[in-house]
């Protein structure tokens, strides 16, 4: 095991690479250019390609093209660039085709501020696409360590499920700088509960079965299986179709294959969970990290205060809000995204503690927690609040 | 179903969707003729196809492998999918004027550029017509479309001194050549020098639309008029002026490095511990 000083950049470099990716496409956009950056180093040096693409729209596409020939691949960008994958993430998830997107979010709408970290693409890592039917794969990881791992996870989920798995990550996530351990072979890394799935290859000429199956192949073209591939919807041998039968086959599998099988997709860390804390604080990502000092010090104080952090984003996990308490959902915007869909799965009252473009501060989590105990509404004018 | 037809393309795609008097089955079956006298087997060739009338009628025609991008995109999968595939398995892309010359001209562009080894064959029928015919990049000027009623104003790629080859020409591109469907050998000729060109090929196909193109834009439903005005279009006194030839373009085959075996070569470099 290598003991090494990394940022979350490296580390998702380092993952992409132990994984297995052999072709990473990308376009430059902070924070995430040192992905690009990385990988135009290391994958010449393990048999991979690097392709600096026209933009992003193309990037995810030859991605695609490369993933269809059988390279795993993977990309990497922060939301103005995640946005306009809209297109093509469609159609790997329409198709099947494996492959791993990174959004190291910072700070938006639109070009916002480069440098400061965000958490405004939860939905949009829900609905990359239009057209609706389907189901998505994200991650969200809080640490460096974290990046390497999850990105290899990433990879292991995108092929087993036979689609596109977004690893959503953050600005501080990805530039932060913190120790890593990086296995050296394929025994460490599977000592670290990490395992890789090589890619295989659907033989036909059933290329698109209607069941909630995993572990199907993917089409691979150039093998000469007759595999078709497009964007229309498919029938089960990869014809297009306008039936509506086949139709309804195809986004029941979207969705069926991916909901089947949660077991393997479900991840969060509980704090302090134990004794069914009256006050449940929820986050995902960099903010996370704060939390868990502030429910330490809260708890000190004799607060009933624990955190949920979630480690997978979708699909949602509803049965970790399953228990009547108190939740506050805290977040990277202060338009409140996170919140919602808390709000949605529990039966107990949601608070929002929003910040724009920087992290909270554990003092203003703890007087938030304490305010909470009091039965009062968050009220400070240090933050955005809202009592959903 | 003709020999070449049993031999390359799937019964159950074959006779295509596309309307009676379409002249895309005829570009289909040039691309057939050649690959037959480059001896290529099913095997050797993935298939790739674009949006609309051309994109949708030759998708999965083909017996071997096949793929479709999203409208405009399959110049940027045919990149990723050429770094994949050995270098003796051809790529051939059949696409339409609006998936080359409007939404995908910046990916094409790209493609010549970085000397992508596809084979991309432009099936132009004037005009976005499998939406019901609205102007496009090629319709000739002034011409009534759905979308043009009082006649298209706006410059397109191929006339009063403009062409599209010229752009990717400069852009790079390493072969070029323009024909139309009604052509006979010469089109097969220049399909052939396409695919044995290592490194990015176009050719500008111009068909006859019977459906939208004829009635609204010639103002007949006559398909023997609308086919002598296809031919008349590389003839004196043609739509697009003098200097619009059908032949080939540019002819630079095999002369600039090609996009993946360049990537390969450093690779090699970096792995033998030249580069570091």
């Amino acid at each position: 095991m290598r003991k090494l000083f990394e940022t979350g950049n490296a580390a998702i470099t380092e993952g992409a690479v132990a994984a297995g990716c052999n072709l990473f496409a990308g376009y430059p956009i902070t924070p995430a250019t040192e992905i690009a950056e990385n990988m135009s180093r290391r994958l010449p040096q393990t048999g991979g390609f690097y392709v600096q693409a026209e933009d992003e729209t193309a990037s995810l596409h030859i991605c695609i093209g490369g993933a269809l020939g059988g390279l795993k691949a993977m990309t990497a960008t922060s939301g103005p660039g995640y946005v306009l994958f809209a297109d093509p993430y469609g159609w790997a998830i329409g198709s099947e085709i494996p492959l791993v997107i990174v959004n190291s979010q910072r700070v938006g709408p639109i070009s916002g501020i480069t440098g400061a970290p965000g958490q405004g693409e939860f939905y949009l890592s829900r609905y990359p696409t239009h057209g609706g039917n389907f189901e998505t794969i994200v991650l969200a990881p809080n640490s460096v360590q974290e990046a390497f791992s999850m990105t290899v996870e990433a990879f292991y989920l995108a092929e087993r499920f036979r689609t596109p798995v977004t690893l959503l990550a953050d600005q501080l996530v990805t530039d932060g700088w913190a120790s890593l351990s990086l296995p050296e072979n394929e025994t460490e890394l599977n000592e670290m509960g990490l395992k890789v799935v090589p890619r295989s290859i659907h033989p036909g000429p059933i290329f698109y079965p209607p069941t909630d199956e995993i572990d199907v192949p993917p089409v691979v073209l150039g093998q000469n299986t007759g595999g078709a591939c497009s964007d229309w919807t498919p029938t089960e041998e990869g014809y297009d179709t306008e039936d509506i039968e086949d139709q309804m086959k195809h986004a029941n599998r979207l969705i069926g294959k991916i909901l089947s099988h949660r077991d393997l997709i479900d991840r969060h860390e509980s704090i302090y969970m134990d004794d069914d804390p009256e006050i449940v604080l929820v986050s995902y990502g960099s903010p996370s990290r704060v939390i868990g000092s502030a429910v330490k010090r809260a708890r000190e104080a004799g607060m009933s205060v624990g955190c949920i952090r979630l480690k997978s984003l979708w699909p949602f996990q509803d049965k970790l809000f399953e228990r009547r308490a108190v939740y506050l959902a805290v977040e990277l915007n202060v338009d409140g995204q996170l919140v919602r869909e808390v709000a949605r799965a529990s039966r107990g009252e949601v608070h929002f503690l929003g910040k724009c473009g920087e992290l909270p501060r554990v003092s203003e989590l703890i007087e938030a927690v304490d305010c909470l105990c009091d039965g009062c509404e968050l009220k400070s004018k240090k933050w955005e609040t809202v009592v959903w | 179903m003709d020999s070449l037809s049993t031999r390359y393309l799937r019964a159950k795609k074959i006779p295509s969707t596309a309307c009676g008097g379409c002249g895309l089955g005829q570009v289909h079956k040039k691309i057939l003729m050649a690959m037959d006298e480059l001896a290529l087997g099913v095997g050797d060739v993935v298939w790739g196809s674009g949006i609309g009338c051309a994109g949708r009628q030759t998708f999965n025609t083909w017996k071997g492998d096949n793929f479709a991008g999203t409208h405009g995109r399959v110049y940027a999968i045919a990149t990723g999918l050429r770094l994949a595939l050995p270098e003796d398995k051809k790529i051939i892309i059949t696409s339409g004027d609006g998936d080359a010359f409007g939404i995908g001209l910046s990916h094409l562009l790209h493609c010549a550029r970085r000397n992508v080894d596809i084979t991309v064959i432009v099936a132009d029928n004037l005009g976005y017509q499998s939406t019901g015919g609205q102007y496009g990049y090629t319709t000739p000027l002034g011409f009534v479309s759905d979308s043009s009623p009082y006649g298209a104003i706006e410059q397109n790629w191929i006339q009063n001194g403009i062409d599209i080859l010229d752009v990717l020409r400069a852009g790079g591109a390493t072969f070029l050549a323009r024909h139309s469907s009604l052509e006979g050998y010469d089109a097969v000729k220049s399909v052939k020098a396409a695919i044995k060109n290592v490194g990015f090929s176009l050719i500008h196909f111009i068909y006859p639309c019977v459906s939208h193109f004829g009635p609204v834009s010639l103002k007949t439903r006559d398909i023997d008029r609308i086919f002598h005005w296809f031919k008349g279009i590389f003839e004196a006194g043609g739509v697009f002026g003098e200097n619009f030839k059908s032949g080939i373009f540019h002819d630079a085959g095999n002369s600039r490095p090609e996009f993946a075996s360049s990537l390969r070569s450093q690779r090699a470099e970096v792995e033998a511990g030249h580069l570091r």
